[in-house]
């Protein structure tokens, strides 16, 4: 598709509009006395869908990062870490172990988005210059020494247990739990579609238009004069600042961090949602995290009507996990969503 | 004064010199034809030129400054493009969207003017869909526009990587094999093109290796053989050279 049929973009203006809605509505459920009462039953519900758009934040960058300019980010849990310690760290009153600055946490939430940022900005510094598998095995290990580091200095990032203490503004602001839990998954989800609009609009301009031809032929778009290297840090730091976003607002969600939360899980989940919905398509990948994390939470419910045990049970999700990731690549490479021609894929 | 400038360019590859000492210059409005047997160090020349290979020793001068090492894309944006010998087109980009993409100065490029969609971005736009439209027309391919270029022919490509080439007005045109696998009457087209675009201004250098197109095309004719000059003259002269003669005979 070229840029100018893309450029009405109904879509990217739809998110936006979604986007705003959700967040008054937040605001409305937050701010005045207005309450709601959640059945108890759907409480697992909302939490996953909170969790799901927080790690809807992380596909979209990653989406960016791989879709549309070709960089692999086998890390991208760790700017979702940088962003939930740093507000952490910074905003976290008297936490149970390590740093806990107090400071306020509009403050400690922009603080997490430029460390991701920054931390995205000296990755791609050490290895977008080179060949595409060092950012692979760069960011891999980045993810590896941050995991160790936040298990390790119990001084500084709390260990094992991490950091409590994290101040929860919504439910601040809340009336009761079940209007926290409806007001935090509308802003959330506010936000994701704010993201939406803001990547749809990025990759339907030129601007697009060069990260694809950066992911096609580096050297081709050189040729014609566009800096590949400027492109792909461009790209790469959006996609870890949207992480550390993601990581943010997890954190004064949920009021706590641990090295738990940031587990090389998170990086196959969004890199499993992505390929699954198919790499290229905002709408695609976000699509496919919602399908691999409502499998996720169907195999909780049958976990209590199988007569398996636990650790039995999650080796059976696994391997599920596995054969539909096997059958993606044979029957449909592009993702169910994605473009086959524009992935450069066979199918 | 001359507009391209290669002095003294030297290149090896493990032990292999691909370019020995070679010094040549191209004169604005020239069109000039580089010919000589595989393996001459043709496309090496031109990747040291364009900024794809760093060369070993030598000085390339553009339009009178120094661009010895400076990357590919400094150089395209100071005028000059060149084109593949085996083409690279963009596979997973349609036809048109490889043409557009070459735009210059596009403030869309940038992301700020990107997420505000500014009225510079959208009105530099049209003009880039138009003047895309009209080389996409102009090289045979509007029937072909939205197709992905991975699903273009041999010839189809060539075509393509010229119309995209001149999406950027350059003042120098590096043309590498831009008839190789091309159908004759095809080849007689863009030679067509060639000439054209020469007598508009623009300054062409056309590598080849069959003698035939080249002599009827330039102005001149450079000869290379094993990364050294071999010889630098008129077409007339340089067929009636017998070290040519036996440089293509017998080499
Ligand atoms: N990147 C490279 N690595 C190693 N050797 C190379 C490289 N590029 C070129 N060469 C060698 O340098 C020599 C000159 O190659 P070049 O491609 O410049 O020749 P050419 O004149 O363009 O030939 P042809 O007519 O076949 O295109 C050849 O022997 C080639 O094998
Ligand atoms: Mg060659």
């Amino acid at each position: 598709m070229s840029v100018v049929d893309r450029l009405p973009g109904g879509e990217g203006e739809r998110a936006a509009l979604i986007g705003g809605a959700c967040v008054l509505m937040a605001a409305l459920f937050a701010l005045t006395p207005l309450v709601v009462a959640l059945p108890s039953a759907l409480y697992v519900f909302f939490e996953v869908a909170i969790l799901y758009a927080v790690y809807g934040l992380l596909v979209l960058g990653l989406n960016l990062q791989y879709g549309h300019t070709g960089l692999i980010n086998f890390g991208h849990v760790v700017f979702f870490a940088a962003g939930g310690y740093t507000v952490a760290m910074l905003s976290a009153q008297n936490p149970f172990a390590g740093i806990g600055l107090g400071y306020p946490w509009v403050a400690a939430l922009v603080a997490g988005v430029l460390v991701a940022a920054l931390l995205g900005a000296l990755v791609g510094a050490t290895s977008l210059r080179l060949r595409d598998d060092f950012l692979a095995i760069a960011t891999l290990a980045t993810a590896e020494i941050f995991h160790t580091l936040f298990v390790n200095f119990r001084g500084i990032f709390g260990g094992n247990v991490g950091l409590s203490g994290i101040p929860q503004p919504i439910a601040a602001l809340a009336t009761d739990g079940d209007t926290t839990l409806l007001a935090t998954l509308l802003f959330f989800g506010g936000c994701v579609a704010f993201t939406f609009a803001a990547v749809r609009r990025l990759t339907d301009a030129p601007y697009g238009r060069v990260l694809r031809a950066v992911r096609a032929d580096e050297l081709v778009a050189r040729s014609l004069g566009k800096s590949a290297f400027s492109y792909k840090m461009q790209a790469f730091v959006y996609g870890a600042a949207l992480a550390g976003l993601g990581g943010g607002l997890f954190a004064l969600y949920s009021g706590a961090v641990a090295p738990g939360f940031f587990t090389l899980q998170v990086t196959v989940t969004v890199w499993i949602g992505m390929l699954l919905g198919g790499a290229g398509s905002h709408r695609g990948v976000l699509a496919g995290l919602a399908i691999i994390m409502g499998l996720r939470l169907l195999s909780r419910f049958a976990l209590d009507v199988t007569p398996v045990s636990a650790s039995a049970f999650a080796s059976i999700r696994l391997i599920v996990i596995g054969m539909i990731l096997v059958a993606i690549v044979r029957y449909r490479p592009a993702g169910i969503w994605g473009n086959a021609e524009e992935l450069g894929v066979d199918s | 004064m001359s507009l391209l400038a290669v002095e003294d360019l030297t290149k090896e590859f493990g032990g292999l010199r691909a370019l020995d000492g070679l010094s040549v210059s191209v004169d604005r409005g020239d069109l000039v034809g580089v010919m000589g047997p595989n393996g001459a160090g043709k496309t090496t020349l031109f990747n040291c030129v364009s900024g794809i290979v760093r060369p070993d020793g030598g000085a390339v001068t553009f339009d009178g400054t120094d661009v010895t090492g400076n990357s590919p894309e400094a150089l395209a944006r100071a005028g000059m493009i060149r084109t593949f010998q085996l083409t690279r087109e963009l596979r997973t980009m349609t036809v048109r969207d490889n043409v557009r993409l070459a735009a210059t100065d596009q403030p869309g490029e940038r992301t700020l003017p990107a997420l505000l969609r500014t009225d510079a971005m959208e009105s530099r736009e049209r003009e880039v869909d138009e003047r895309a439209d009209e080389l996409i027309e102009a090289f045979e391919l509007a029937h072909l526009a939205d197709e992905y270029s991975a699903n273009l022919s041999g010839g189809q490509r060539k075509l393509l990587e010229l119309a995209r080439a001149l999406m950027l007005d350059p003042e120098l045109l590096l043309l590498d094999e831009p008839f190789a696998g091309v159908n004759p009457t095809l080849t007689r087209d863009i030679a067509d093109r060639i000439r054209e675009l020469n007598s508009e201004g623009m300054t062409v250098v056309v590598i080849e290796h069959e003698l035939e197109t080249l002599t009827d095309l330039v102005d001149r004719l450079v000869v290379l053989q094993q990364g050294q000059l071999l010889v630098d003259g008129s077409p007339e002269t340089v067929l009636d050279d017998e070290r040519v003669v036996e440089a293509y005979l017998g080499g």
